[in-house]
């Protein structure tokens, strides 16, 4: 029997299977094709609402799953946390429940809690997309990670893929172990170990606080942004410090092997996390993460709401 | 069915004070509890297959009243109470305002007096709105009748003040009942700090955050000659500390809640918010190490914490969800289920959790069935099988993550000074 | 409850295909001035049927083989949300610039006409064709839609309730067509 995806919610790569993962990344193959169309638009979505409820600031995620509605023909609708009844102590259930009301079929969800979007998904009939919970998940954010990986490797399987940062406090980071360890990839976390946890080793993945360690070998190497505020609540002790013993810079890019790929979620710190002549280096595919994110962000549109509000 | 003299008929009676295990009966007469051939004109009540014991006493209730009676009442607490076969709670003291004066325990006694269904045994506030930063009035509140001394929900963060409180209490001989936390350990924490926070991404509450503050407080015990009482014990070391410091003979307990011996960290995947309670849910390990303190003696006491909260306060984001469950008719069946019907604890062993070993905390003598002493009985089947329905609870509260948990133990009927203030099946009045 | 009756067997459907293939290989005859055009199969059944026409109209045609399209229009159907399940998007492949061309559409089955529409709208995406033809195996008769075939192998009449499904060797392992009833929690790609 021929797989067919089922699902009405994205919430989590943990939830999905290899096979779904494989469905998704397949499915955007073909969805990023529509983007290098002169016509480049379908009308998957044709007469379908999307909310993107974004209680969280982000451009980055928003302008991409914004762009991927517009080329599938959705109409749509932006809710962001200013603008919302949030601030008017109105309960997140009942402010989504009143967007839902509106006879909205899908709803494109960032939030600041781990589960948030979980916990509505529980409650509403309309599909929930996660663009972001907490330090919990990001899955479209690894996806296209993941795509860009397979596109430019060819496969997953068998890969060493390295990630560095604030893996404790990073949802694309736990997004993309989850998606990676599916896909039968080795996964190495790197950073001090305040920023690291050593738990992970549970998981099948190798924890490691010495940056050339986890470089060598690499084919893949996904450096987080990381956040300024860390470094105030006593993580590590200054960004400086940071940068020269966990920052991908020209001489640690040595380690790597040559054909590696360097990759960031963006927004980047340049010369904190990642130094700027590796960035915009010929190992870099930090703008085709880009445009893949628009072709995975496509595909999660059309195939959670093609599976229907029923 | 409050007829004041009757006799409890072909019972086992389970009297850990008095070292009984035997069937026999138990006469009650006037609220006193009377030799049966002493009752005169008595009704017999047949409790033949039930267990009888001394009424169970919860060192760790949190009624809500005053302040958010939207979650429960000193009424309807207390009546969930009796229904879980306690005759006595005692009341934590972080209501709003917190039972810091004695004008507050005077409230809380009265209401209870003329609302109450079973004993409520107030406990004073250690420091003053339990700010943690000025020593509140002990010795009034001593007078005014406090069994005990507690700043649930916060831990004295500040170890100097911390010592004198605790001498402080000592000199009146009050107990400290200490919800042991270092406040910055446990910052913007929602949850255990383990594997599943790690993989949730969800802040965690070190274990270390409990264990710090269990060394401090035997510490200190030691320093001071205080009674200092651990609340909610959940991490494996913090029972080690215990065990050691009660091996040296230091006048110090620790209490466990069914939550913590059912349940563990795993449980927040789903985001239920009913798993979000604090101290959290630790891991597997957290809980061997408690049923094993329970078993050879260390934890002397099975605490509810019975938390109640509304359902509105609790659908919510679980970071944004007060902690917190309701425990109070559901701790018996649980922990009979748990640890009797499992085989790692006797049926008198557990029965002592509930009565001696609280007892023993407040210093309370008669917590047992004697002749002479006030008929506080809880009768109670220990085989009926069934699932927990939170719809049947009387408690105001439906925060509990045991609906439909499957259990063996059922109270029967609740005695209260010789009164009868629950029974199973319930019967219109 | 997959009550079945096989209505054609391979051999009625090698003899179908020949003569769309006459009718093709007749009016795209290199020598007419219309000799460049291209078939464009409708994924799933319509692709195999398009490698054979193709096969089949070079071979009447002197060996000039039209271009070859593969089109799935998963993007373009009017019943997302509807279905329970989503089989996979296969790859749209067009070899060719679709401005001007000459196409002919291929499908299996002509049923409602509501792939057809699909179809009509993905191929227009992608530019501007001169003109636009329909070849289906099955004509059953009953389009819902103003969309007629215009080269069709086969036609049945059977009941609305009822639905006919091909079987390509290439795919299924068999040449067969057969009217099966209607099972609405596995609709495949191409219900008409």
């Amino acid at each position: 029997m021929e797989f067919r995806w089922h699902r009405k919610d994205l919430l989590s790569l943990y939830d999905l299977s290899r096979e779904e993962i494989e469905y998704i990344l397949d499915t955007a193959e073909e969805f990023k094709k529509v983007s290098e169309r002169n016509v480049k638009k379908v009308p998957a979505l044709r007469g379908k609402t999307v909310v993107n409820f974004f209680v969280e600031p982000s451009t980055r995620t928003r302008i991409s799953f914004e762009l991927a509605e517009q080329r599938l023909s959705a109409d749509i609708i932006n809710v962001a946390v200013d603008a919302s009844s949030l601030k008017k102590g109105e309960t997140l259930l009942d402010t989504v429940r009143n967007i839902e009301a509106r006879q909205v079929d899908l709803l494109v969800m960032r939030h600041r809690a781990t589960g948030a979007q979980n916990f509505i998904a529980q409650n509403v009939r309309c599909g929930v997309i996660n663009a972001g919970d907490g330090a919990h998940s990001h899955p479209t954010q690894a996806l296209l990670d993941i795509f860009t990986i397979r596109q430019r490797k060819g496969r997953v399987a068998g890969l060493n893929v390295t990630i560095v940062g604030d893996i404790l406090h990073s949802r694309v980071a736990r997004s993309n172990i989850w998606g990676l360890l599916k896909l039968g990839a080795r996964v190495t976390l790197a950073g001090p170990a305040t920023l690291v946890p050593r738990e992970f080793e549970k998981i099948g993945v190798r924890v490691c606080h010495n940056l050339r360690d986890a470089l060598r070998a690499a084919d893949v190497v996904n450096l987080l942004r990381i956040q300024h505020e860390r470094q105030t609540a006593g993580f590590f002790p200054s960004v400086n410090e940071y940068a020269r013993f966990f920052g991908l810079n020209q001489e640690t890019f040595q380690y790597l092997r040559p054909d590696a790929l360097v990759m960031h979620p963006g927004p980047i710190n340049r010369d904190v996390e990642l130094d700027s002549a590796v960035a915009d280096g010929p190992n870099s595919v930090i703008l085709e993460q880009v445009t893949n994110g628009l072709a995975v962000r496509m595909a999660v549109l059309f195939l959670v709401a093609g599976c229907g509000n029923k | 069915m409050n007829s004041s003299n009757f006799i409890l008929k072909g019972g086992r009676v389970i009297d850990p004070a008095r070292g009984i295990d035997r069937v026999m009966d138990i006469g009650v007469a006037d609220g006193i509890i009377t030799a049966p051939e002493a009752v005169g004109n008595p009704e017999i009540i047949d409790v033949s297959g039930l267990v009888v014991t001394p009424g169970l006493i919860d060192l760790h209730v949190h009624l809500r009243q005053p302040g958010n009676t939207a979650a429960e009442t000193i009424a309807t607490g207390t009546m969930a109470a009796a229904a879980g076969g306690f005759t006595a709670i005692v009341a934590m003291p972080n209501t709003t305002p917190a039972a810091d004066t004695p004008g507050a325990i005077e409230y809380l006694r009265q209401t209870a007096a003329r609302q109450g269904v079973v004993r409520v045994l107030p406990c004073g506030c250690l420091t003053r709105n339990r700010a943690g930063k000025e020593m509140a009035g002990i010795g009034g509140l001593h007078s005014a009748g406090v069994v005990a001394l507690s700043d649930d929900g916060g831990c004295i963060q500040d170890h100097a003040l911390m010592r004198h409180v605790a001498e402080y209490a000592h000199s009146f001989g009050l107990p400290i009942l200490d919800h042991c936390e270092d406040a910055f350990l446990a910052a913007n924490g929602v949850m255990h700090e383990g594997e599943w926070s790690v993989l949730l991404g969800m802040n965690g509450i070190a274990s270390a955050s409990e264990e710090l503050m269990v060394a401090r407080d035997i510490i200190l015990s030691r320093l001071t000659g205080a009674r200092i009482h651990v609340q909610h014990v959940s991490a494996r070391e913090s029972v080690e500390l215990i065990r050691q410091a009660r091996r040296q003979g230091l006048p110090v307990t620790g209490e466990a809640t069914p939550h913590h011996i059912a349940l563990t960290d795993e449980c927040i995947k789903t985001y239920d918010t009913n798993y979000k309670m604090n101290p959290p849910l630790r891991s597997e390990a957290d809980r061997q190490a408690l049923i094993a303190g329970l078993a050879d003696g260390t934890i002397t006491v099975i605490a509810t914490d019975h938390a109640p909260h509304t359902a509105t306060a609790k659908l919510v984001e679980f970071d944004d969800a007060p902690f917190g469950i309701i425990g109070l008719e559901t701790a018996l069946p649980i922990t009979l289920t748990l640890l009797v019907h499992s085989g790692i604890l006797s049926l008198p062993d557990l029965i002592a959790k509930f009565t001696t070993g609280p007892a023993e905390v407040l210093g309370l003598d008669h917590c047992d069935l004697a002749e002479g002493h006030p008929a506080d009985i809880t009768v109670f089947d220990p085989d009926c099988a069934y699932e927990i329905d939170p719809s049947t609870f009387h408690s105001k509260a439906r925060n509990t993550p045991f609906g439909g948990m499957k259990v063996r133990g059922r109270v029967r009927r609740t005695i209260v000074g010789g009164r009868t203030v629950y029974r199973y099946p319930e019967q219109a009045s | 409850m997959t009550e079945q009756k096989q209505l054609f067997d391979a051999a009625a459907i090698a003899a179908a295909i020949a003569r769309m293939a006459d009718a093709i290989a007749a009016e795209f005859h290199p020598d007419s001035g219309n000799g460049e055009f291209a078939l464009i199969g409708i994924y799933k059944q319509g692709v195999p049927l398009a490698e054979r026409l193709l096969e089949a109209v070079a071979e009447r045609n002197g060996g000039c083989r039209p271009e070859l399209a593969k089109l799935d229009i998963s993007m373009y159907r009017d019943d997302v949300g509807l279905r329970s399940g989503l089989p996979l998007i296969r790859e749209t492949v067009i070899p060719f610039n679709m401005e001007n061309k000459r196409v002919i559409l291929v499908d299996d089955v002509l049923s409602s006409g509501r792939s057809i529409r699909a179809a009509l709208d993905a191929v227009t995406d992608y530019g501007r064709p001169a003109l636009i033809r329909l070849a289906v195996l099955v004509d059953r008769g009953m389009p819902e839609y103003p969309i007629r075939a215009d080269y069709v192998g086969l036609r049945v009449d059977v009941p609305a309730d009822r639905k006919i499904r091909v079987d390509f060797k290439e795919n299924d392992g068999i040449d067969a067509i057969r009217e099966v009833s209607w099972q609405r929690d596995a609709v495949p790609q191409n219900t008409d």
